[in-house]
């Protein structure tokens, strides 16, 4: 993406279906087309505990929910510790205020940094996926970059398809973060509703050697699902945000990098737009 | 003229046979003018919107008759007194246009082959139509020779049996004829398709996916469309009425097509032109000026690209250079400890649509804390209103437009180049050009990090110390050992950043 690599482009994710940001300078004109051109079945609902990325049309294994979580003690105490731990704060943190912070400074919050890379415990926040998963050949690595400060993701671009006789578009590389977890590894969402713009501080090969400030306000954030821009629009779900993502999907093939200093959410208050497209109504007139 | 003919909501068969006569009568007696067909005496359910659209597009073939721009008009023209209407009885004209548009009429200035069907009898493959483009192609592959082939299928079949796959054949094979991205092309790929018979007349064929094979074509074209970014115009959509009716899927897609184009189209900050300039030169002044911070900066050309002669009579390619330098960085430049080294580094990639290209930077390692001073502010830069005021405001925590995150330390860079080959011969070069109007670079000592891979722009030492480094002297400086190469990672106190909203 980027706002400083020409071509990727972030995203947030939703329970269901996911949103990416329409910025010309992240992408080109050309829309992501991921998937083959079976039309897709009915979304599978959530279970509490994430999954691994299934192959879409691969068929999902038979297993029952309670056969999936592992009591695992080779990790010892440490599970059972980290996890009452995190158990213990939960019940603790609304006698401070949401989120564990005060009341005065959560209501009169400005800014935000959501991440920075300060250290390689912050690169495990972090999740990577190319169409390696589909059979394609790009690739993608993510590293820190000099002096621990910043984050450095690389990597290679290939759009030929892979040869299995369904898919039509390939050549995509993605990173998302990993959604934050309570206790027992229970799903928790993001709360940015105090907030309408997200800020990035990302250097890549679109811009230079400089370092860009983008801000993208949320309510220029528009729902697609598996790379289709759907028909019924609504503005984003602030206080349920998932993860956030960054694709990159145009057919310029080759290598690329990004460096991304942080991510962080600020409120601007000259910014106004509830949401930036219409809320069509599914059968317009012609 | 465009003949429309309507779906007739008739209760007999003798009634619509009656209906089509009188329909083609009075087209006859029309004559030469441009009238639409009365719409009152028509019944249908459809044919309101189509005739606005109709009309609509007869108003356009008005103007370019007035312009007269437009050929083939006369055409399709009925004309009872010219000496065509001897030849083509009336009932032939009327379906010449039922079955193309009339802006798709063939071009007389084409000469028409004749392909005959023994030819083809005899090879049977997968992809039917593959041959038909080899066979009128004969190697040279261009837009008119595209159209050609499009024609013949046209003109062979009145009811254009096959043109689900001949389409998807020629959507396959236009970037080989480099039509891809031209519009006129996709309208008459569009054009193949029979008009009106894929349209659904009653509520049954609405709910049921009318022609599903042929709907799932027309959204192909239109996905080939989108995907090379191309923006449909009111022909496209005239067909797509025409061909599959107002609620159909293709019709849908152009919808979409034509609700997010716009929104998209420009939403780059720091757009890149569609035609980058084909000379390397002026494609590297581009590039430069794009990524150079400040409007200041001036590129100067050190070399052009040339051939020269050396004594031993072998050719040698000379690359160009082009430096970028602002005058900012030229202060800061002049301000630089010559005790403290520079680096070439490089090569880094840029990206221009689908072309990349590589720059190089002169920069230094970020200074010492114990080096930096604070310079007062010159009062005199400016005589409106005073750069620095000592009040002892302050900002509580709910006005704090900053982000609580350390600053990253990073050296200044001081001059930016673009060259064909990056090998130290010619950074040297470059280096010795900027020495002219930099003169500082005479007594610093230069590095050369040049590396093949990936490259960040920030480097951790760590990391270095594998990497291959070269060391530049200049005659006219002193010695310098190359222990800079294997400096200590100095510590930097993190201090807060100060970065405006």
């Amino acid at each position: 993406m980027v706002f400083a690599c020409d071509r990727l482009k972030p995203g947030m994710s939703f329970p269901k279906a996911t949103r990416l940001l329409s910025l010309r300078s992240l992408t080109s004109v050309h829309q992501q087309h991921l998937l083959p051109s079976v039309p897709t079945r009915l979304v599978p609902s959530r279970t509490l505990i994430q999954n691994e990325y299934r192959r879409p049309g691969k068929p999902r294994e038979n297993v029952l929910p309670w056969q999936k979580i592992k009591f695992d003690f080779s990790k010892g105490l440490e599970g059972i510790k980290k996890h009452f731990a995190l158990l213990m704060k939960e019940v603790t943190d609304p006698w401070v205020g949401p989120e564990g912070r005060p009341l005065i400074e959560h209501m009169l919050e400005q800014n935000r940094v959501v991440w920075e890379f300060r250290g390689p415990e912050s690169l495990e926040e972090w999740t990577l996926s190319s169409d390696r998963e589909i059979g394609g050949q790009s690739e993608i690595h993510l590293k820190l970059g000099r002096n621990h400060t910043t984050c450095f993701l690389y990597g290679t671009l290939c759009s030929a398809p892979p040869k299995d006789g369904e898919t039509r578009y390939s050549g995509y590389c993605t990173v998302r973060s990993k959604q934050p977890l309570a206790s027992f590894d229970r799903k928790k969402h993001h709360d940015w509703s105090s907030f309408n713009s997200l800020h990035l501080r990302v250097r890549g090969d679109g811009r230079g050697a400089h370092w860009q400030d983008v801000k993208i306000p949320f309510s220029k954030f528009f729902l697609t699902h598996r790379g289709r821009i759907q028909d019924d629009q609504h503005p984003l779900w602030l206080d349920k945000i998932n993860t956030i993502g960054f694709t990159l999907g145009d057919d310029a093939d080759g290598p690329f990098q990004l460096e991304i200093d942080f991510i962080g959410v600020c409120k601007d208050p000259a910014h106004t737009e509830e949401f930036a497209y219409e809320k069509y109504k599914r059968n317009p007139q012609v | 003229m465009l003949m429309l003919h309507c779906a007739f909501v008739a209760p007999t068969r003798r009634h619509r046979e009656k209906q089509k006569h009188l329909f083609l009568k009075r087209v006859q007696d029309r004559g030469r003018s441009l009238t639409a067909v009365p719409v009152r005496s028509w019944t249908g359910c459809l044919h309101g919107s189509i005739m606005r659209i109709a009309r609509c597009l007869q108003q356009l073939q008005g103007l370019r008759l007035l312009r007269g721009s437009w050929r083939p008009a006369r055409v399709l023209q009925p004309d009872p007194h010219g000496p065509s209407a001897a030849r083509i009885p009336p009932q032939h004209r009327v379906l010449k246009g039922f079955h193309s548009s009339p802006a798709f009429a063939k071009d007389p200035r084409v000469p028409g082959r004749f392909v005959s069907e023994d030819d083809k009898k005899g090879q049977k493959s997968l992809v039917p139509h593959d041959n038909l483009f080899e066979q009128i192609a004969m190697g040279s592959k261009s837009k008119a020779t595209f159209t050609k082939v499009i024609d013949v299928f046209n003109k062979r079949d009145i009811r254009r049996r096959g043109h689900v796959e001949f389409i998807y054949a020629a959507l396959k094979k236009m970037p080989e004829f480099g039509v891809e991205r031209d519009l006129s092309v996709y309208n008459k790929l569009l054009d193949v398709f029979p008009k009106e018979v894929f349209v659904p007349t009653n509520f049954i064929q609405r709910m049921f996916n009318h022609y599903p094979r042929q709907q799932e074509c027309g959204i192909e074209v239109l996905e080939q469309m989108e995907n090379y970014g191309i923006m449909p115009n009111v022909e496209t959509k005239v067909l797509l009425v025409q061909i599959f009716g107002e609620k159909s899927h293709p019709m849908r897609k152009y919808q979409r097509i034509m609700y997010w184009f716009p929104k998209f189209k420009h939403l780059n900050p720091f757009p890149v032109p569609q035609h980058l300039p084909e000379d390397p030169v002026d494609l590297a002044r581009l590039s430069l000026t794009r990524i150079a911070n400040d409007l200041d900066a001036k590129v100067t050309v050190h070399q052009l690209p040339c051939t020269e002669v050396t004594e031993t009579g072998e050719e040698v390619q000379r690359p160009y250079i082009l430096g970028i330098q602002s005058p900012s960085q030229r202060e800061l430049l002049a301000k630089h400890n010559p005790s403290r080294p520079l680096f070439v580094e490089g090569p880094f990639p840029l990206w221009l649509r689908r072309t990349c290209v590589y720059y190089y930077i002169l920069r230094a390692d970020p200074p010492l804390p114990q080096e930096k001073v604070e310079e007062p502010y010159d009062p005199e830069r400016s005589f409106y209103y005073p750069l620095q005021l000592d009040f002892s405001l302050d900002r509580d925590f709910w006005d704090e437009e900053d982000f609580d995150v350390e600053d990253v330390e990073e050296g200044p860079v001081f001059a930016m180049c673009m060259t064909s080959q990056g090998d130290q011969a010619t950074l040297g070069q470059w280096i010795s050009d900027l020495q002219l109007s930099n003169p500082v670079l005479g007594r610093v000592p230069t590095l050369f990090r040049l590396d093949p891979g990936p490259q960040h722009l920030q480097r951790g030492e760590e990391e270095e110390s594998d990497r291959s480094h070269r060391l530049h002297e200049e005659s006219d400086r002193d010695d310098r050992p190359p222990g800079e190469d294997t400096e200590a990672v100095l510590d930097e106190e993190p201090r807060r950043s100060h970065m405006k909203q």
